[in-house]
Protein backbone atom coordinates (compact mmCIF):
# COMPACT_ATOMS: atom_id res chain seq x y z
CA UNK A 1 0.00 0.00 0.00
CA UNK A 2 1.45 3.36 -0.99
CA UNK A 3 0.43 6.57 0.72
CA UNK A 4 0.65 9.98 -0.91
CA UNK A 5 1.58 12.80 1.45
CA UNK A 6 0.72 16.19 -0.03
CA UNK A 7 2.49 19.32 1.19
CA UNK A 8 0.55 22.60 1.26
CA UNK A 9 3.57 24.63 2.45
CA UNK A 10 4.56 27.56 0.26
CA UNK A 11 7.92 27.71 2.08
CA UNK A 12 10.15 24.64 1.86
CA UNK A 13 11.44 25.31 5.39
CA UNK A 14 7.93 24.78 6.80
CA UNK A 15 7.89 21.21 5.45
CA UNK A 16 10.33 20.17 8.19
CA UNK A 17 7.63 21.15 10.67
CA UNK A 18 4.41 20.12 8.96
CA UNK A 19 5.31 17.31 6.54
CA UNK A 20 8.37 15.50 7.93
CA UNK A 21 6.71 14.49 11.25
CA UNK A 22 3.79 12.97 9.34
CA UNK A 23 6.13 11.20 6.96
CA UNK A 24 7.87 9.63 9.98
CA UNK A 25 4.56 8.30 11.34
CA UNK A 26 3.57 6.86 7.96
CA UNK A 27 6.96 5.15 7.57
CA UNK A 28 9.46 5.63 4.77
CA UNK A 29 8.87 2.35 2.96
CA UNK A 30 5.39 3.00 1.66
CA UNK A 31 5.01 6.68 0.93
CA UNK A 32 5.66 9.43 -1.54
CA UNK A 33 5.73 13.15 -0.73
CA UNK A 34 4.59 15.66 -3.36
CA UNK A 35 3.91 19.36 -3.13
CA UNK A 36 0.36 20.05 -4.31
CA UNK A 37 1.68 21.93 -7.32
CA UNK A 38 3.32 18.67 -8.47
CA UNK A 39 0.08 16.66 -8.25
CA UNK A 40 -2.18 15.85 -11.17
CA UNK A 41 -5.41 13.89 -11.37
CA UNK A 42 -3.41 11.18 -13.16
CA UNK A 43 -0.33 10.90 -10.92
CA UNK A 44 -2.31 10.58 -7.69
CA UNK A 45 -4.43 7.65 -8.88
CA UNK A 46 -1.79 4.99 -8.13
CA UNK A 47 -1.98 5.78 -4.39
CA UNK A 48 -4.17 3.94 -1.91
CA UNK A 49 -4.63 6.84 0.48
CA UNK A 50 -3.83 10.54 0.60
CA UNK A 51 -2.78 12.70 3.56
CA UNK A 52 -2.88 16.47 3.02
CA UNK A 53 -0.63 18.22 5.55
CA UNK A 54 -1.04 21.56 7.28
CA UNK A 55 1.16 24.60 7.01
CA UNK A 56 2.38 27.66 8.89
CA UNK A 57 -0.04 30.12 10.54
CA UNK A 58 0.93 32.89 8.12
CA UNK A 59 0.71 30.68 5.04
CA UNK A 60 -2.60 31.12 3.21
CA UNK A 61 -1.33 30.60 -0.33
CA UNK A 62 -3.18 27.27 -0.65
CA UNK A 63 -6.45 29.20 -0.54
CA UNK A 64 -5.64 30.71 -3.94
CA UNK A 65 -5.35 27.25 -5.50
CA UNK A 66 -8.66 25.67 -4.51
CA UNK A 67 -9.52 25.11 -8.20
CA UNK A 68 -6.29 23.15 -8.59
CA UNK A 69 -7.18 20.95 -5.60
CA UNK A 70 -10.68 20.48 -6.96
CA UNK A 71 -9.29 19.29 -10.28
CA UNK A 72 -6.83 16.90 -8.63
CA UNK A 73 -8.97 15.39 -5.87
CA UNK A 74 -12.63 15.40 -6.95
CA UNK A 75 -12.48 12.01 -8.68
CA UNK A 76 -10.18 10.30 -6.16
CA UNK A 77 -12.46 7.69 -4.54
CA UNK A 78 -10.05 6.27 -1.95
CA UNK A 79 -9.57 7.56 1.64
CA UNK A 80 -8.21 11.09 2.19
CA UNK A 81 -7.26 12.78 5.45
CA UNK A 82 -6.81 16.55 5.47
CA UNK A 83 -4.92 18.08 8.38
CA UNK A 84 -5.58 21.73 9.31
CA UNK A 85 -5.20 23.57 5.97
CA UNK A 86 -5.78 20.15 4.38
CA UNK A 87 -9.17 19.95 6.08
CA UNK A 88 -10.05 23.46 4.90
CA UNK A 89 -9.11 22.50 1.34
CA UNK A 90 -11.28 19.35 1.42
CA UNK A 91 -14.30 21.28 2.71
CA UNK A 92 -13.88 24.02 0.15
CA UNK A 93 -13.64 21.73 -2.86
CA UNK A 94 -16.98 20.20 -1.92
CA UNK A 95 -18.59 23.63 -1.48
CA UNK A 96 -18.26 24.29 2.26
CA UNK A 97 -16.65 27.46 3.59
CA UNK A 98 -13.43 28.48 5.35
CA UNK A 99 -14.07 30.77 8.34
CA UNK A 100 -11.76 32.83 10.58
CA UNK A 101 -10.95 30.87 13.73
CA UNK A 102 -7.81 31.33 15.82
CA UNK A 103 -6.54 28.49 17.98
CA UNK A 104 -2.92 28.22 19.17
CA UNK A 105 -1.97 25.58 21.72
CA UNK A 106 -3.59 22.59 23.35
CA UNK A 107 -7.38 22.36 23.03
CA UNK A 108 -9.89 20.05 24.70
CA UNK A 109 -11.85 17.99 22.20
CA UNK A 110 -15.01 15.96 22.61
CA UNK A 111 -15.92 13.15 20.26
CA UNK A 112 -19.56 13.47 19.23
CA UNK A 113 -20.04 10.42 17.05
CA UNK A 114 -18.43 6.97 16.86
CA UNK A 115 -15.81 7.01 14.12
CA UNK A 116 -12.62 5.41 12.80
CA UNK A 117 -10.19 8.13 13.88
CA UNK A 118 -10.82 9.14 17.49
CA UNK A 119 -12.90 8.40 20.56
CA UNK A 120 -13.79 9.98 23.90
CA UNK A 121 -12.40 13.27 25.16
CA UNK A 122 -8.82 14.16 24.36
CA UNK A 123 -6.41 17.08 24.06
CA UNK A 124 -4.81 18.11 20.79
CA UNK A 125 -2.31 20.68 19.50
CA UNK A 126 -3.83 23.34 17.28
CA UNK A 127 -2.29 26.20 15.35
CA UNK A 128 -4.61 27.81 12.86
CA UNK A 129 -6.08 31.16 11.92
CA UNK A 130 -8.87 29.55 9.91
CA UNK A 131 -11.23 26.63 10.23
CA UNK A 132 -14.50 25.52 8.67
CA UNK A 133 -18.10 26.23 9.62
CA UNK A 134 -21.76 25.68 8.65
CA UNK A 135 -20.91 22.36 7.03
CA UNK A 136 -23.34 20.97 4.48
CA UNK A 137 -21.33 18.14 2.93
CA UNK A 138 -19.50 16.90 6.04
CA UNK A 139 -20.54 15.42 9.39
CA UNK A 140 -18.91 16.76 12.57
CA UNK A 141 -17.30 13.87 14.47
CA UNK A 142 -15.55 15.88 17.20
CA UNK A 143 -15.36 19.49 18.32
CA UNK A 144 -13.73 21.85 20.81
CA UNK A 145 -15.47 24.68 22.62
CA UNK A 146 -14.73 27.10 19.81
CA UNK A 147 -14.42 25.08 16.63
CA UNK A 148 -15.07 21.99 14.55
CA UNK A 149 -12.19 19.52 15.03
CA UNK A 150 -12.86 16.24 13.20
CA UNK A 151 -15.14 15.76 10.20
CA UNK A 152 -16.10 13.12 7.64
CA UNK A 153 -17.65 13.57 4.24
CA UNK A 154 -21.27 12.38 4.28
CA UNK A 155 -20.80 9.77 1.55
CA UNK A 156 -17.04 9.36 0.96
CA UNK A 157 -14.10 8.18 3.08
CA UNK A 158 -12.80 11.72 3.29
CA UNK A 159 -11.78 12.97 6.73
CA UNK A 160 -10.48 16.23 8.14
CA UNK A 161 -8.87 17.22 11.43
CA UNK A 162 -8.40 20.85 12.39
CA UNK A 163 -5.58 20.14 14.88
CA UNK A 164 -2.16 18.58 14.29
CA UNK A 165 -2.34 14.86 15.12
CA UNK A 166 1.40 14.47 14.49
CA UNK A 167 1.82 16.18 17.88
CA UNK A 168 0.63 13.95 20.74
CA UNK A 169 -2.11 12.22 18.69
CA UNK A 170 -0.17 10.00 16.33
CA UNK A 171 -2.81 7.27 16.75
CA UNK A 172 -5.23 9.34 14.67
CA UNK A 173 -2.90 9.07 11.67
CA UNK A 174 -2.33 5.37 12.40
CA UNK A 175 -6.10 4.84 12.59
CA UNK A 176 -6.54 6.56 9.24
CA UNK A 177 -3.86 4.33 7.70
CA UNK A 178 -5.78 1.27 8.98
CA UNK A 179 -9.07 2.22 7.28
CA UNK B 1 12.55 35.97 3.42
CA UNK B 2 14.49 37.93 6.07
CA UNK B 3 14.55 35.95 9.29
CA UNK B 4 15.72 36.32 12.89
CA UNK B 5 16.81 33.23 14.82
CA UNK B 6 16.11 32.79 18.53
CA UNK B 7 19.64 31.81 19.42
CA UNK B 8 20.75 30.31 22.73
CA UNK B 9 24.18 29.21 21.55
CA UNK B 10 23.24 25.55 21.95
CA UNK B 11 23.07 22.74 19.42
CA UNK B 12 19.32 22.99 18.69
CA UNK B 13 19.16 26.68 17.88
CA UNK B 14 22.34 26.39 15.81
CA UNK B 15 20.96 23.47 13.77
CA UNK B 16 17.68 25.35 13.21
CA UNK B 17 19.72 28.36 12.04
CA UNK B 18 21.71 26.22 9.62
CA UNK B 19 18.57 24.69 8.08
CA UNK B 20 16.90 28.09 7.77
CA UNK B 21 19.95 29.65 6.14
CA UNK B 22 19.65 27.33 3.12
CA UNK B 23 16.80 29.28 1.50
CA UNK B 24 16.57 32.43 3.59
CA UNK B 25 18.56 35.47 4.66
CA UNK B 26 19.39 35.35 8.36
CA UNK B 27 19.26 39.02 9.29
CA UNK B 28 20.10 38.62 12.96
CA UNK B 29 20.32 36.37 15.98
CA UNK B 30 18.17 37.15 19.02
CA UNK B 31 19.31 36.13 22.49
CA UNK B 32 17.61 36.63 25.82
CA UNK B 33 19.89 36.42 28.82
CA UNK B 34 17.79 35.12 31.68
CA UNK B 35 18.50 36.30 35.21
CA UNK B 36 17.12 32.97 36.49
CA UNK B 37 19.07 29.78 35.88
CA UNK B 38 15.89 27.71 35.56
CA UNK B 39 14.15 29.84 32.96
CA UNK B 40 10.90 28.38 31.56
CA UNK B 41 11.70 29.50 28.06
CA UNK B 42 15.38 30.16 27.60
CA UNK B 43 18.48 28.01 27.80
CA UNK B 44 20.93 29.70 30.18
CA UNK B 45 24.51 28.32 30.58
CA UNK B 46 27.17 30.27 28.70
CA UNK B 47 24.50 32.52 27.15
CA UNK B 48 26.74 35.60 27.37
CA UNK B 49 29.17 33.92 24.98
CA UNK B 50 26.60 33.85 22.16
CA UNK B 51 28.09 37.21 21.10
CA UNK B 52 31.31 35.41 20.24
CA UNK B 53 29.40 32.81 18.22
CA UNK B 54 27.54 35.56 16.35
CA UNK B 55 30.87 37.19 15.54
CA UNK B 56 32.23 33.83 14.36
CA UNK B 57 29.26 33.53 11.98
CA UNK B 58 29.36 37.21 10.97
CA UNK B 59 25.67 37.61 11.78
CA UNK B 60 24.26 40.63 13.61
CA UNK B 61 23.16 39.89 17.14
CA UNK B 62 20.61 41.48 19.45
CA UNK B 63 20.89 40.45 23.09
CA UNK B 64 18.83 41.64 26.04
CA UNK B 65 18.16 40.68 29.64
CA UNK B 66 15.02 38.99 30.88
CA UNK B 67 13.81 38.47 34.43
CA UNK B 68 13.30 34.77 33.80
CA UNK B 69 9.96 34.96 35.59
CA UNK B 70 7.39 32.71 33.91
CA UNK B 71 5.22 34.61 31.41
CA UNK B 72 7.06 37.93 32.14
CA UNK B 73 9.91 36.69 29.99
CA UNK B 74 7.44 36.47 27.10
CA UNK B 75 7.08 40.27 27.18
CA UNK B 76 10.86 40.51 26.94
CA UNK B 77 10.83 38.08 24.02
CA UNK B 78 8.15 40.17 22.29
CA UNK B 79 10.25 43.31 22.81
CA UNK B 80 13.43 41.89 21.32
CA UNK B 81 11.47 40.53 18.33
CA UNK B 82 9.92 43.98 17.82
CA UNK B 83 13.42 45.47 17.88
CA UNK B 84 14.48 43.09 15.13
CA UNK B 85 11.46 44.14 13.04
CA UNK B 86 12.39 47.82 13.43
CA UNK B 87 16.07 47.30 12.76
CA UNK B 88 16.09 44.57 10.11
CA UNK B 89 12.51 44.41 8.75
CA UNK B 90 12.44 40.70 9.48
CA UNK B 91 9.48 38.69 8.19
CA UNK B 92 9.84 35.62 10.37
CA UNK B 93 11.37 33.93 13.39
CA UNK B 94 13.25 30.63 13.52
CA UNK B 95 13.37 28.57 16.71
CA UNK B 96 15.07 25.35 17.76
CA UNK B 97 11.87 24.07 19.42
CA UNK B 98 11.79 20.29 19.29
CA UNK B 99 8.83 19.03 21.27
CA UNK B 100 7.87 21.60 23.89
CA UNK B 101 4.27 22.63 23.29
CA UNK B 102 4.72 25.23 26.06
CA UNK B 103 7.56 26.99 24.20
CA UNK B 104 6.11 26.54 20.75
CA UNK B 105 2.64 27.82 21.65
CA UNK B 106 3.98 30.98 23.21
CA UNK B 107 6.34 31.81 20.38
CA UNK B 108 3.66 31.08 17.77
CA UNK B 109 1.30 33.50 19.56
CA UNK B 110 3.89 36.29 19.67
CA UNK B 111 4.72 35.80 15.99
CA UNK B 112 1.06 35.71 15.02
CA UNK B 113 0.35 38.93 16.94
CA UNK B 114 3.25 40.61 15.11
CA UNK B 115 2.29 39.17 11.71
CA UNK B 116 5.53 37.17 11.48
CA UNK B 117 6.14 33.71 10.08
CA UNK B 118 7.36 31.19 12.64
CA UNK B 119 9.66 28.36 11.55
CA UNK B 120 10.49 25.41 13.79
CA UNK B 121 12.63 23.17 11.56
CA UNK B 122 13.45 20.66 14.31
CA UNK B 123 9.81 20.24 15.38
CA UNK B 124 9.02 16.63 16.39
CA UNK B 125 12.44 15.43 15.25
CA UNK B 126 13.37 12.21 17.11
CA UNK B 127 16.18 13.00 19.56
CA UNK B 128 18.43 10.26 18.22
CA UNK B 129 18.11 11.75 14.74
CA UNK B 130 18.91 15.22 16.08
CA UNK B 131 22.12 13.95 17.65
CA UNK B 132 23.04 12.14 14.45
CA UNK B 133 22.38 15.25 12.37
CA UNK B 134 24.75 17.21 14.59
CA UNK B 135 27.44 14.66 13.84
CA UNK B 136 26.73 14.43 10.11
CA UNK B 137 26.72 18.25 9.86
CA UNK B 138 30.05 18.41 11.72
CA UNK B 139 28.64 20.61 14.48
CA UNK B 140 31.20 20.72 17.29
CA UNK B 141 29.47 21.34 20.59
CA UNK B 142 30.11 20.71 24.26
CA UNK B 143 27.90 20.03 27.25
CA UNK B 144 27.60 23.14 29.46
CA UNK B 145 24.75 22.10 31.72
CA UNK B 146 23.47 18.86 33.27
CA UNK B 147 20.38 18.23 35.37
CA UNK B 148 19.54 14.55 35.72
CA UNK B 149 20.76 11.29 37.16
CA UNK B 150 23.29 9.74 36.34
CA UNK B 151 25.26 12.72 35.02
CA UNK B 152 28.41 13.45 37.02
CA UNK B 153 30.84 16.33 36.61
CA UNK B 154 32.84 14.51 33.91
CA UNK B 155 29.99 15.31 31.52
CA UNK B 156 30.56 19.06 31.89
CA UNK B 157 32.69 20.30 29.00
CA UNK B 158 32.42 16.97 27.21
CA UNK B 159 32.42 17.20 23.42
CA UNK B 160 29.21 15.87 21.82
CA UNK B 161 31.00 13.46 19.48
CA UNK B 162 29.96 10.01 18.31
CA UNK B 163 31.15 8.37 21.53
CA UNK B 164 29.19 10.87 23.59
CA UNK B 165 26.08 10.32 21.44
CA UNK B 166 26.39 6.55 21.99
CA UNK B 167 26.66 7.12 25.73
CA UNK B 168 23.63 9.44 25.75
CA UNK B 169 21.61 6.90 23.78
CA UNK B 170 22.53 4.13 26.19
CA UNK B 171 21.31 6.26 29.12
CA UNK B 172 17.91 6.73 27.50
CA UNK B 173 16.61 3.27 28.30
CA UNK B 174 18.34 2.92 31.70
CA UNK B 175 17.50 6.31 33.17
CA UNK B 176 14.68 7.50 30.91
CA UNK B 177 16.54 10.66 30.01
CA UNK B 178 15.91 12.47 26.75
CA UNK B 179 19.21 11.79 24.95
CA UNK B 180 19.28 15.19 23.24
CA UNK B 181 18.32 16.92 26.49
CA UNK B 182 14.84 18.03 25.46
CA UNK B 183 13.70 17.74 29.08
CA UNK B 184 16.53 20.03 30.25
CA UNK B 185 18.81 17.09 31.11
CA UNK B 186 21.69 18.61 29.18
CA UNK B 187 22.50 22.05 27.80
CA UNK B 188 25.08 22.61 25.10
CA UNK B 189 27.26 25.26 23.49
CA UNK B 190 28.45 25.20 19.87
CA UNK B 191 32.17 25.83 19.34
CA UNK B 192 32.43 25.33 15.60
CA UNK B 193 30.08 24.44 12.75
CA UNK B 194 29.66 24.91 9.00
CA UNK B 195 28.36 28.50 9.33
CA UNK B 196 31.28 29.53 11.58
CA UNK B 197 34.11 31.44 9.88
CA UNK B 198 36.22 31.01 13.02
CA UNK B 199 35.87 28.56 15.86
CA UNK B 200 35.39 29.35 19.54
CA UNK B 201 38.22 28.21 21.79
CA UNK B 202 37.56 28.09 25.52
CA UNK B 203 40.65 29.30 27.35
CA UNK B 204 39.37 29.14 30.91
CA UNK B 205 36.29 27.60 32.47
CA UNK B 206 35.01 26.40 35.82
CA UNK B 207 32.68 23.54 36.73
CA UNK B 208 29.92 23.90 39.30
CA UNK B 209 28.41 20.55 40.27
CA UNK B 210 26.24 19.08 42.98
CA UNK B 211 23.95 16.07 43.11
CA UNK B 212 23.50 15.35 39.36
CA UNK B 213 23.17 19.02 38.53
CA UNK B 214 25.87 21.32 37.24
CA UNK B 215 27.04 23.89 34.75
CA UNK B 216 30.23 24.85 33.02
CA UNK B 217 30.98 28.54 33.37
CA UNK B 218 33.09 29.85 30.52
CA UNK B 219 35.42 32.46 31.97
CA UNK B 220 37.54 33.22 28.93
CA UNK B 221 37.12 32.29 25.27
CA UNK B 222 38.31 33.61 21.93
CA UNK B 223 37.92 33.07 18.21
CA UNK B 224 40.66 31.30 16.28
Amino acid sequence: MTILIISTCSEKLSEREFVTPISKIVGAANQKILHYTECTEQNIFEFEKILICGTSLQDNSYQKDIDKFKMILTNFEKPILGICSGMQILCTIFGDKIIKNLEIGMVDIETLEKNSLCKGNFQAYSIHNNSVGNLVHFTILAQSETSIQVIKHKTKNIFGVSFHPEVRNESIIENFLSI
Amino acid sequence: MKLAVLFSGGKDSYLALQYASVDHKISCLLTLESEKEDSWMFHTPAIEWTKLQAKAMKIDHLISKTSGVKEEELDDLGSIIESSISKYSIEGIVTGALASVYQSTRIQKICNDLGLWCFNPLWQMPQKQLLQELLSNKVESIITGIAAEPFDDTWLGRCIDSECVDDLMSLESRYRINPAGEGGEIESFVLNAPLFHKSVRIIESKKYYSNFSGRLEIKKALLI
